[in-house]
């Protein structure tokens, strides 16, 4: 598809432009939907819409590098994602460690009576450092 | 890590587009190879070595590392 949409250059550096574009393209349609469809009041039609940008956008990314012989991303794009990954779980982490024993502590003090949406984000960072452990005893042993 | 990638590369007459097509990665790598930005991996390093018909350590020699990409 890259090499058809870049025929007229045949440029690797068109191409790998081309390429991320129509990914961040279709992300952003995606995202752009689900917040519109929550505003909107449409919330069924942005899941779809997102869930469709998600899923195309992220067979893009599979995809293309294994139908082009365009370097599309290369060890230098790895090792950026890796460091941006690790130092997001890093953020999460100091966060994490700093707010939510507090939480508890004034939660079973009686002091705060923290909202399900409070809870929520709990449950859902310590399962992605649960995640992140799982994954990382995985590599480690590969 | 410090680097005469560009002397080399300009020597041979190459663009970092050239350069990152024929060993297979992206014109920014060169780039921030040759700015001293990111220390390429063992296999790249290899290639471009092999590119330039030389030794690794003819590119590349122990530095400064600034640690970042």
């Amino acid at each position: 598809m890259l090499d058809t949409l870049t025929s007229g250059t045949n440029e690797p550096e068109q191409a790998r432009r081309v390429y991320y574009r129509i990914v961040y393209a279709i992300l952003g349609i995606a995202i752009i939907g689900l917040l519109a469809g929550l505003v909107t009041g449409h919330e069924l039609l942005g899941t779809i819409i997102y869930c469709g940008g998600a899923w195309i956008g992220s067979g893009i990314t599979f995809l293309a590098p294994k139908l082009t012989d365009v370097p599309l991303q290369d060890e230098r794009d790895t090792e950026l994602y890796n460091r941006a990954s690790g130092l997001t779980l890093g953020v999460l982490f100091v966060l994490g460690l700093s707010v939510i024993p507090a939480i508890y502590v004034l939660e079973a003090a009686g002091r705060i009576d923290p909202p399900p949406e409070v809870t929520g984000a709990i449950l859902l960072a310590s399962g992605l450092f649960l995640l992140w452990g799982v994954a990382y005893g995985i590599v480690k042993r590969r | 890590m410090e680097n005469d990638l560009p002397r080399r590369r300009e020597a041979a007459g190459l663009s970092q587009g050239e350069l990152a097509e024929a060993v297979g990665v992206t014109r920014q790598t060169i780039n921030a190879i040759e700015r001293d930005r990111y220390d390429p991996s063992l296999e790249l390093a290899f290639k471009l070595a092999a590119y330039f018909e030389c030794h690794i350590e003819d590119i590349f020699e122990p530095g400064e590392n600034n640690d970042s990409t």
